[in-house]
């Protein structure tokens, strides 16, 4: 049996941890109160143990990085704890919540970061240089010394007990800082910390790392190539309009959006490369026989991705009641990991705010992103005479490592064909 | 002992040294083997209690704690000589006193877990609840000594508070009036040289805590909290001073928290290493585990093998008392009144409007 062991509220009130050390590896065996990491928290620096007998299956994050209380730490095995074939099975296992379908919020960190994960990182490294010698400080000269990049720690206070205050930081900034370290700040962070008012330096929220991190690594792994299409939807225009109004009746909003999850997981059903993940280190492509639709949302912290579970399965206006929880969920931040892990196929409709086309960047490991643009009534030819239609600008970014021009124009042609003929899609 | 030990000499009484030798014969109390076995190994369990209870929060499973770890010595000698029907009034850093009075170490995990079961004991009589809000405990001890004094009882009251604690009015009012009344309380001051973070040095313009007891015109003393024997002596002398109606004492007892104040609580924020290490000499376990092997009263030996033992019946109740199940709603608001006023009835009311819209919500 698995134990997910998430990171525990040990002070009063506490949001989150960096992990100051691991004490324990994959396939170790723990038992409980045996350390399993070190974290450093508002309130202390402590070592957390294990609250199980068991082998360590997964670990979550690396030293430096930030973990949020409620957020995974570890997997514990708590079965077969003898024999090394146990040992074996958990080297087997790959983390649980690692890349679980999220730009926004995923707060486990996968494993491949490209970037140091924050600031926190390097300076924990600095801090090693810098053995046991812990300023006093206030808590003004600390947040100062943060945003300006300075080690609070090199600083000789001048506070009562030696207490590095607010004008000790400012001092050393512009003094001591670049003749006796100049590595620690890069000329650049200087010169905004002795201009301030050019400059607002605010620190990366947690949220504001993560997409960076995501972002960068699929940029970085997946091969990206998009194709644009348009698509006339008149007729489901049509039909949107005449089940919106019974459907308000019973709260529901219908959107186009709806139906082209629909479209999508149908068309995802046909093409499974699209709906697949390349685990190129094992020589494997994995074909995911689950269609879980992620939308892309755009909230004020920054951008999150829900996930519509089995969109096969489920009706345009089952969709769309999925639609309309999860946006309320994400509006008012209450989604949580399990509302947006184990996507495995994104849309992206920045169209509801502006813009036709993009190049949406690809939610990996995912294979592919649909972007949708902005729906506007456009001259069309219908019949060889010139109409008013209403077009639907669709751009998919698909990876190209996995799939193929031709497979990636055929599932475009599907989509574009079930929005196009919406009653095709209860016809299958 | 309180004219020869009077604060206002500046001396602090003490028998056993840092290594268990015993200094001061004249005041060894007269204590059985057994009976010296038993609080030792009752402080032993206390400390192994705390530790794994240190664990346990950092395993996010019971809420934030304060550590006893190193003022084992002052709960002990208290547990040891403690009567059933004595009073304990606890602030919240006495878990050997408590055990001794009968209170489970599963009630406890129980009030640290939240629970108002935590506090309702089923074995120990005359044993007040944890009371976090500092220093207002001594009121109660007081009031109890009186209500004793009052009905001729034979009886004593033990009110705890720490070195923080004695800046508060509620102190200086539990003292003075116990003095006025002459009521059976003895007051220990559990001093650990820190509230929270703030060192005794500044705590206090006196010379002493216990010296505070010459201005109370009551009779104080100055004891080496880390010793087993010289707490169970004063504690021994205190309990005949108040019988005889000569009450209340207050005795100041020197100690150092090994622990964090709470869990919540980094201490290598204000103190050093060196300080930790100057105090660990004088650890209360270590100096009485000396005099019991000098006696050949304990081993090392002994001490592997119980600890084991302890640890597994520490698991045991907390085990029980993490299955304890949801406590019911109304425990919020029915213990403080013996009978609710109007508006915490309405503010139960309130709270139930709120628990259905949240469920509707949540569907």
């Amino acid at each position: 049996m698995r134990y997910i062991f998430k990171f525990p509220d040990i002070g009063e009130g506490l949001e989150e941890g960096t992990i100051v050390e691991w004490h324990v590896e994959k396939g170790q065996t723990v038992q409980m109160g045996d350390p399993l990491c070190t974290m450093e928290t508002d309130k202390v620096v402590t070592a957390i143990p294990s609250p199980k007998n068991g082998i360590i299956a997964a670990k979550f994050g690396k030293v430096g990085e930030t973990v949020h209380v409620g957020s995974a730490l570890v997997e514990i095995d708590i079965e077969g704890v003898e024999g090394s074939a146990a040992v074996d099975e958990a080297n087997k296992v790959e983390p649980l919540e690692e890349g679980a379908g999220v730009v926004g919020t995923l707060e486990v960190a996968g494993n491949n970061a490209v970037l140091v994960a924050s600031k926190e990182g390097v300076r924990s490294e600095e801090k090693n240089n810098t053995v046991g010698k812990k300023a006093l400080s206030t808590p003004v000269a600390r947040a100062i010394a943060h945003d300006m990049g300075v080690d609070i720690n090199r600083i000789k206070g001048s506070g009562p007990a030696g207490r590095v205050t607010k004008d000790d930081v400012i001092l050393f900034a512009k003094d001591g800082n670049k003749q006796t370290n100049p590595a620690v700040v890069s000329g650049e962070t200087n010169i905004h910390a002795l201009q301030p008012n050019l400059v607002d330096t605010e620190p990366l929220s947690q949220m504001r790392k993560t997409i960076a991190k995501n972002m960068i690594q699929s940029k970085h792994n997946a091969a990206h190539m998009t194709v644009f299409e348009e698509v006339e939807i008149s007729e489901l225009d049509r039909i949107r309009k005449k089940y919106k109004e019974p459907l308000a009746a019973e709260g529901i909003k219908l959107t186009y959006l709806a139906f082209i999850v629909k479209a999508t997981a149908m068309s995802l059903k046909k093409f499974r490369a699209l709906n697949s993940e390349m685990d190129f280190d094992k020589g494997v492509m994995l074909y995911k026989k689950y269609y879980n639709i992620g939308i892309a949302i755009d909230t004020e912290k920054g951008l999150v991705v829900p996930v519509i579970r089995n969109a096969d399965k489920l009706s345009v206006k089952e969709i769309a009641v999925e639609i309309n929880k999860i946006s309320d969920k994400a509006r008012d931040g209450k989604l949580t990991l399990e509302d947006m892990k184990d996507g495995t196929f994104t849309l992206t409709s920045y169209g509801s705010i502006g813009g036709l086309f993009a190049v949406p960047v690809i939610n990996y490991p995912q294979a592919a992103i649909l972007g949708i643009g902005r729906v506007s009534k456009r001259p069309v030819v219908k019949d060889d005479e010139l109409a008013v239609g209403l077009v639907l600008p669709m751009s998919l970014s698909v990876d190209h490592r996995i799939a193929d021009g031709g497979d990636t124009a055929r599932f475009v042609n599907s989509i574009m064909g079930y929005l196009a003929d919406p009653v095709s899609l209860i016809m299958e | 002992m309180f004219n020869e030990y009077n604060p206002l000499k500046k001396t602090i009484f003490q028998i056993i040294d840092d290594n268990g030798k015993v200094i001061n014969k004249a005041w060894m109390p007269d204590i059985s083997d057994d009976r010296l076995i038993k609080a030792y190994k009752d402080m032993l369990f206390a400390r192994t209690a705390d530790l794994q209870i240190v664990s346990y929060q950092r395993q996010g499973r019971i809420y934030t704690y304060p550590p006893n770890y190193g003022q084992e010595a002052i709960s002990g000698a208290t547990g040891a000589i403690i009567g059933e029907n004595d009073w304990m009034v606890p602030a919240f850093r006495e878990m050997g006193a408590m055990l001794a009075k009968g209170v489970t170490l599963k009630e406890l995990f129980l009030y640290f877990m939240g629970y108002e079961d935590g506090s309702k004991f089923q074995h120990a009589k005359f044993t007040l609840p944890i009371s976090v809000p500092i220093a207002s405990q001594l009121l109660h001890a007081a009031g109890i000594g009186y209500a004793i004094k009052y009905n001729k009882e034979q009886k004593v009251v033990f009110g705890f508070v720490g070195d923080g604690g004695t800046s508060e009015g509620d102190f200086h009012e539990a003292v003075n009036f116990a003095g006025v009344w002459k009521v059976p309380v003895i007051f220990i001051i559990q001093n650990n040289q820190y509230g929270i973070s703030t060192p005794t040095s500044v705590q206090t313009a006196s010379d002493s805590l216990a010296i505070k007891s010459v201005a109370y015109g009551v009779k104080g003393i100055k004891v080496d909290g880390n010793d087993f024997f010289a707490m169970y002596k004063a504690i021994q002398e205190s309990v005949k001073v108040c019988l005889e109606g000569e009450g209340p004492v207050l005795i100041e007892a020197l100690t150092y928290r090994k622990g964090a104040h709470t869990t919540s609580d980094d201490p290598t924020k204000y103190r050093t290493r060196e300080e930790e290490e100057a105090w660990d000499i004088k650890d209360p376990l270590k100096r009485m585990k000396g005099y019991l092997k000098s006696k050949k009263l304990w081993s090392d030996a002994e001490e592997e093998k119980i600890i084991p033992q302890f640890k597994e019946e520490i698991d045991r109740q907390f085990i029980e008392a993490e299955n304890y199940g949801p406590y019911p709603k109304e425990d919020v608001f029915k213990y403080l009144y013996a009978e609710m006023p109007d508006d915490l009835k309405e503010q139960e009311r309130q709270y139930e409007r709120f628990l259905q819209w949240k469920a509707a919500k949540v569907k």
